[in-house]
């Protein structure tokens, strides 16, 4: 799975949570921050990340988690080290 | 002590769309409870049927399930656009309600957005049951599906805390003061109302909201009919039959009452469309190692602590769950305490069931419709009262008085009366032998 599909599968998790301004999901880039750029609460980043689990059909690791950052890309990065997991 | 005026009220009641409807039916003589489809599905698992719930559907949410549980609403859709979906993730469907109805008491209130965002602002409200649907379908994915944790998401803690309703409302409107919720089972509604009065009047707070709600709950109805003390046997609308000679039991209801006090002056000063005036709160405790049974004694102190010296009630908002012992001890202590005096009985219960948590603020605000209207809601089904002593009264336990419910039929509105309402006495009791009275009177 390309990082270009991993994205546009984020965009529709995006679609789901209600904190985030649905305006704001098409011009999404990697480089693009849950917190500043789409005034997402930090709370909300484990929902993004657990229905990025379900969605990629993938498990993360608890400590990748833990370090991860809060843009778009670094969620792209945790699915893409999980596919290679696999 | 400052006094307090109620200047704002609202809520969520069983089949009735807002506050006017529900005004009407009150003094209609009707009944709000219906059977329950929810419980009709679980055919012999559950003794009682009935209920005054309300859907999702007659308050405008819409269930959406979560993509990675089963059976988790992960969030309620508001089709009204009431209210900012950030706060729908944050709330269980009763803190919803409890939002619905703080927005509908403010705009009677009147507040301006500074007032309302004011250091002298609180939020006080409470349930007396968790957030048991969330709960319910977190934990069984959790325990019997074998989901990680972080599947629930991170709104499972604000969905099922103790004051989520409180913390909602207070996030949702921006008060800077006191947010708290206070838990006393049956008299839960009352006893909030009760102590954001005291804040107001112990000068703490300026304006609070307050108030209780609980949610319509599959999972909060199964422990009452559990303790077999939910009526059965009747139809719905005959189910809840306050002090009736064939009472059997309560009917488990849901709904939310919200009201808005103010400190008198202030209230006054700006011209504010006052509800009423809150004489005295007064609350305590049976102390006398019963959860469950009412107390004779508990229940005089209670009558004397919240009407004291002040003039005596031309109404008595009774607690009157339909319970067999429950409904004896109160008539009896009401009818001891105020002997002589004219006066009359209205037990809102009969007419939509018990709501527990929410029960106190909206039964309050069935007494500031009195007020209002001039009329005694009635105490619908009580058509006939015992001639002679009930069981209850012949246990080597009871301290009451011993006679008939039926030489109390005077006090009893079968139907509505419109008469002269000056002063009305609210009271709730609640599992642990608690106990709260609020007097409230005509504005002036």
């Amino acid at each position: 799975m390309s990082r270009e599909e991993i994205l546009e599968g984020i965009k529709e998790i995006l679609k789901t949570v209600n904190s985030i301004d649905k305006d704001k999901i098409d011009g999404i880039t990697e480089s693009t921050d849950f917190i500043t750029d789409l005034s997402a609460p930090s709370t909300e980043l484990i929902n993004i990340i657990a229905k990025a689990e379900n969605k990629f059909d993938v498990e993360f690791d608890d400590d990748d988690i833990d370090d991860m950052g809060s843009t778009v890309g670094e969620t792209i990065d945790l699915v893409v080290k999980a596919l290679a997991a696999q | 002590m400052r006094k307090v005026a109620v200047v704002g009220m609202d809520g969520v009641f069983p089949t009735c769309n807002g506050l006017q409807e529900f005004s009407d039916k009150l003094f209609s003589n009707q009944s709000l409870i219906r059977e329950w489809p929810e419980a009709l599905k679980y055919e012999k698992q559950l003794r009682s049927k009935v209920s005054g719930f309300i859907s999702l559907d007659e308050c405008g949410l819409r269930q959406v399930d979560s993509s990675i549980l089963e059976d988790y609403p992960e969030f309620y859709e508001d089709l009204q656009e009431r209210i900012p979906k950030g706060f729908l993730s944050t709330s269980d469907l009763g803190a919803i309600w409890a939002m619905f109805s703080t927005l509908g008491a403010l705009k009677m209130a009147n507040w301006t957005t500074s007032e309302i965002k004011s250091e002298r602002t609180g939020v006080v409200v409470g349930s007396a049951g968790a957030g048991h649907s969330i709960m319910r379908a977190s934990w069984k994915n959790f325990f019997d599906l074998g989901k990680k944790s972080r599947a629930l998401g991170t709104h499972n803690v604000d969905r099922t805390m103790v004051y989520r309703d409180a913390a909602n409302i207070a996030c949702l409107i921006q008060s800077k003061g006191v947010c708290e919720a206070i838990g006393s089972a049956c008299a839960t509604g009352l006893g909030n109302i009760g102590y954001a009065a005291r804040l107001i009047a112990w000068g703490d707070q300026d304006r609070i909201i307050c108030g209780g709600t609980e949610a319509t709950s599959i999972e909060t109805f199964i422990g009452f009919d559990a303790m077999q003390v939910l009526s059965s046997g009747f139809s719905p609308a005959e189910s809840s039959r306050s002090f009736d000679k064939n009472r059997k039991g309560f009917v488990c209801s849901f709904g939310c009452g919200i009201v808005a006090l103010e400190a008198y002056d202030l209230a006054k000063a700006r011209g504010a469309n006052i509800l009423a005036v809150i004489d005295q709160y007064f609350n305590n405790g049976d102390g006398d190692g019963d959860m469950f049974a009412p107390s004779y004694d508990g229940q005089m102190r209670l009558l004397k602590g919240v009407i004291g010296s002040n003039k005596l009630p031309d109404v008595v908002k009774a607690h009157g769950t339909s319970t067999v012992t429950g409904d004896m001890v109160e008539l009896t202590s009401i009818a001891s305490f105020l002997k002589g005096h004219q006066f009359h009985i209205s037990a809102p219960k009969s007419q939509f069931g018990h709501m527990l948590g929410a029960a106190g603020a909206v039964e309050f605000i069935a007494a500031l419709l009195m007020l209002k209207e001039q009329k005694v809601s009635p105490c619908l089904n009580a058509n006939e009262l015992s001639e002679d002593l009930e069981q209850t009264q012949l246990s080597p336990n009871w301290r009451g008085p011993l006679i008939p419910a039926a030489q109390h039929r005077e006090l009893i509105p079968t139907h509505t009366i419109t008469k002269e309402i000056n002063n009305i006495v609210c009271l709730n009791y609640g599992f642990g032998g608690t106990n709260s009275a609020i007097s409230i009177s005509k504005p002036y």
